[in-house]
């Protein structure tokens, strides 16, 4: 293997190395003149830059828990999941119709709503819905449209999950409408209200949500590594993931834990579904799209197929995406250019990921 | 025996579940109004036809009592109980719907909020104008009967094999049909091929002087998206390069047409025919551009940047830091059309002479280079890129190649279509024109010149045609990626290598699920 390599980094690889290294150096000198110039004009105080690295922190920890969904189920299949964006967005609808139905039920006791007397289980309940639908389609979605298909060459499952993406944001969009729904969270989790923390002379807000987006995204993180690393279950997963001919002989059914990853990454992205609809507020059929090509984002970041560099590959997406605007003093419509830019700069330059082991030419 | 049923049992609550979301989407009114339609029925409620629904319901349950029936369908006992196992499944499945959906409306809650289709008057008509129960129970016996009937008739198919006997008949007919003699002397004579090209091309001569004014326009469309279907059939098809960002040569190609011929917001004003050649230009070295550095990158990776690619390109033209030079959200208006000798060819009919032109041209381009050193180094890529260097062919540049001319395809197309409606915006752009493109290509056949123009068709022409189920057209699409992937991955009009691949491929199924055997290094 390495005598091949040897072989190939011979003159025009590396003009390309050369190549790529200049327009890198070039690319760094260009981000240290705009941060320079923004910095020095003093436009944004201290306090927006604590502002805009907490809500980088909450909306990354999202992409974190979307992104492993992406990852666990490249880890295993070497496919990509197109279709998770919409899966995140079919449990954000469960938490947001159990809300609406708790909502509808009134306490004599109290005087108030079911959602408002009992807010830990309404929210616990929410969470519950909209990990259970999500967990069930990302079931049914393998069992359907990705089985048939394994050993098929590799577009194929590829086209068949984009089939499946348009396919659940439509049915959505003809089901529960194309208008845009706003989360009714339980009193006490109203969004901008939350901690007061003084800089430099501003308020800035932690609101109660994004502490709780944040905090949830992280335990249910900590939770997936545990399996995965430390579990009789998760050495099975990995022992798949590894080369699934082997596990089967060793005993493992290679089928059912396909079925168990797509469950729990459907969880995990019905979870990110219900945390999104908290914390943003907004959430309708297109919702998921995005923030899945961004999660994906996040798992190529950090090294697709790689549990922790998902984890830091979504909080740093995260924090660049919100500061990036700023910081290089272009417009904040653009954030999704930055988003986007890294990726293909990502995988352009660095295909294993920030974190990730270099993959062998056949899997990239 | 007891697994015969729980099969059974377990399609029955597959319909049941399938039937509910019809209902959800609110696809059952649509096909009971068409079905109404069509055979005239009767009906007491407002929002739809009542008859066309008891139809659609007796033949959906009809199915699910056939597909119900089982393995052995000579027993007529068996076959009789499993379809009445499946039916009072559904029915009460569906019953039950329809009870709480009706119940949860008498109880004023507004459906309406959060599922869109079963407003007031649907709810009504779900359950036929009548009370809830009633109609509740209308439906469950709806299902019993036609569940049994199905049933019946999967035991009578069995017995009588009607279906081998019309299989015998057709293979008759067909073998008389072939050699009666002028049909024979058609498909024997060297200039069949001739002689079909020149009656297509007489008839696209016709068409469109034949079409109103809708049709020339709808058909223009169709035509745009053989122009980009072509384009992308070399990229995908022949090169094997999956691209997920195609608008983004559409919209360059649109944009390079409008801003240089529009008054505002670059005040250039060129003529048509210059700009024509400077958009299909501008986006092959897009192509060309956007190809050099993913160059090196395979498979699902290429399809993520490109389609980040895409995005890009869609923010920044929707941008207001752009909107100066780019005309923002609101787009470019007032875009020149074409005049030849003093004579103005904007009118519908003329697009879609000059869309017939273009598609005809890069057909023949097309054929040249698929069929030329170019195209075999092209497909030899598409099979197995390291061996296709190993045999010599520069990998690098022919992928730029592909990557341009699919570009440059694209670009025409957006020139033609931003010109034809004197406007182009951001909202022409977004990424389902990729997809719709993709999805063309996939069910006419990849890698097919014949498969593109009937993927065409079948995916932006029949859509004009079946107006009422506009709404559904994307969730179609959806499902009908899934479907062919599934049942048909050659398309229905396949090229000829491309169906003897994909069938080795079935073959192979039969091996153990290793995905390393076919394509995996793809």
């Amino acid at each position: 293997m390495s005598e091949t390599h040897a072989k190939k980094s011979t003159a025009p690889i590396n003009a390309f190395l050369i190549a790529q290294v200049i327009i890198f150096v070039l690319f760094l000198v260009f981000l240290g003149w705009r941060l320079y110039l923004v910095i020095s004009s003093g436009v944004y105080g201290p306090d927006t830059w604590v502002r805009f690295t907490i809500s980088g922190l909450i909306i990354g920890s999202v992409y974190s828990v979307i992104a492993i969904g992406y990852t666990l189920v490249y880890g295993i299949l070497f496919m990509i999941n197109f279709a998770h964006g919409e899966i995140m967005m079919l449990g954000a609808f469960a938490g947001y119709f159990v809300f609406e139905a708790l909502k509808s039920i009134p306490i004599a006791s109290t005087g108030m709503s079911f959602l408002d007397s009992f807010q830990i289980i309404s929210v616990v309940l929410a969470f519950l819905a909209g990990m259970f639908i999500a967990a069930v389609s990302g079931y049914y979605l393998e069992k359907i449209a990705y089985r048939p298909l394994r050993g098929a060459p590799r577009l194929i499952p590829l086209i068949s999950a984009i089939g499946a993406s348009i396919f659940l944001q439509n049915a959505a969009q003809v089901m529960f409408g194309p208008k845009r729904r706003t989360y009714f969270n339980p009193a006490s989790l109203q969004r901008s209200v939350g901690w007061r923390i003084p800089i430099g002379g501003e308020e800035v807000i932690l609101t109660y949500t994004g502490v709780l987006t944040f905090v949830l995204s992280i335990l249910l993180l900590v939770c997936l590594y545990i399996l995965v690393m430390r579990t009789r279950y998760g050495r099975s997963m990995r022992a798949v993931a590894e080369d699934k001919q082997t596990a089967a002989l060793m005993g493992i059914d290679v089928d059912r834990i396909i079925s168990n990853t797509f469950i729990i990454s459907g969880a995990l992205g019905g979870a990110a579904g219900v945390m999104w609809g908290i914390h943003n507020g907004i959430i309708y059929h297109y919702v998921g799209f995005i923030p899945g090509l961004k999660a994906f984002t996040a798992a190529v970041l950090g090294g697709i197929g790689n549990i922790p560099g998902a984890m830091i590959g979504g909080i740093m997406l995260g924090i660049v995406e919100s500061l990036g605007p700023a910081a290089l003093g272009i417009d904040f419509q653009l954030k999704d250019v930055i988003a986007f830019s890294i990726l293909v700069l990502i995988l352009i330059f660095r295909p294993s990921g920030i974190v990730g082991e270099v993959l062998s030419e056949e899997k990239v | 025996m007891n697994d015969q049923y729980k099969i059974s049992a377990n399609s029955g609550l597959v319909f049941g579940v399938v039937i509910m979301f019809l209902m959800l989407f609110g696809l059952t009114t649509t096909l009971a109004d068409i079905i109404g339609n069509i055979f005239s029925l009767p009906s007491n409620a407002r929002a739809g036809n009542t008859g066309g629904l008891i139809f659609l319901f007796a033949l959906l349950g009809l199915w699910a009592g056939f597909r119900a029936a089982g393995s052995d369908r000579t027993n007529l006992k068996r076959v009789i109980i499993s379809s009445l196992i499946s039916g009072v499944i559904i029915g009460l499945f569906i019953g039950v719907f329809s009870y709480f959906v009706g119940a949860l409306d008498g109880m004023d809650v507004e459906m309406r909020n959060y599922f869109v289709q079963l407003d007031r008057p649907s709810v009504s008509f779900l359950l036929y104008g009548r009370p809830i129960l009633t109609g509740s129970l209308i439906t469950f016996g709806i299902y019993l009967i036609f569940g049994v009937l199905g049933g019946l008739l999967a035991y009578y198919v069995e017995i009588k094999k009607p279906n081998e006997y019309l299989q015998k008949q057709y293979l008759v007919l067909k073998d008389k049909a072939l050699n009666a003699g002028i049909v024979k002397k058609y498909t024997q004579s060297p200039r069949a091929n001739l002689i079909s090209y020149g009656v297509l091309f007489v008839m696209l001569l016709i068409f469109p002087q034949m079409l109103g004014k809708y049709w020339n326009y709808a058909m223009g469309t169709v035509g745009i998206y053989v122009l980009m279907g072509l384009g992308l059939n070399i990229v995908v098809g022949l090169a094997g390069l999956l691209d997920l960002g195609y608008v983004a040569f559409f919209a360059i190609g649109a944009y390079t047409a409008g801003l240089l011929t529009a008054p505002a917001p670059i005040p250039l004003q060129i003529g048509f025919w210059p700009v024509l050649i400077l958009s299909i230009l501008f986006a092959a070295v897009a192509g060309i551009l956007l190809g050099l550095p993913v160059l090196r990158m395979r498979g699902d990776y290429l399809a993520i940047v490109t389609l980040g690619f895409g995005e890009i390109i869609r923010v920044l033209i929707r941008s207001d830091m752009m909107a100066p030079y780019l005309g923002g959200p609101q787009g470019v208006r007032d875009i020149a059309g074409p005049s030849l000798f003093g004579i103005s060819l904007t009118n519908e009919k003329a697009y879609l002479y000059m869309i017939i032109i273009g598609i005809l041209l890069t057909i023949l381009f097309t054929n040249y280079l698929q069929n030329s050193r170019v195209g075999r180094a092209w497909m030899a890529m598409r099979e197995d890129e390291t061996v296709a260097q190993a045999m010599g062919i520069n990998t690098l540049y022919y992928k730029l190649m592909a990557f341009a001319t699919g570009a440059a395809f694209a670009g025409l197309g957006g020139a033609l279509f931003a010109a034809r409606n004197q406007y182009t915006g951001p909202a022409d752009h977004t990424l389902m024109v990729s997809i719709n493109v993709l999805c063309l290509l996939i069910v006419g056949g990849m890698g097919s010149i014949p498969g593109v123009i009937v993927g065409a068709f079948v995916l932006k022409g029949l859509p004009e045609i079946l107006r009422e189920l506009d709404l559904y057209r994307l969730l179609v699409f959806g499902a009908l990626l899934v479907i062919m992937m599934i049942i048909r991955p050659e398309g229905l009009w396949p090229a000829p290598r491309r169906r003897m691949e994909l069938h080795e491929v079935v073959d192979l199924e039969g091996l153990p699920p290793e995905g390393k055997l076919v394509g995996e290094e793809g």
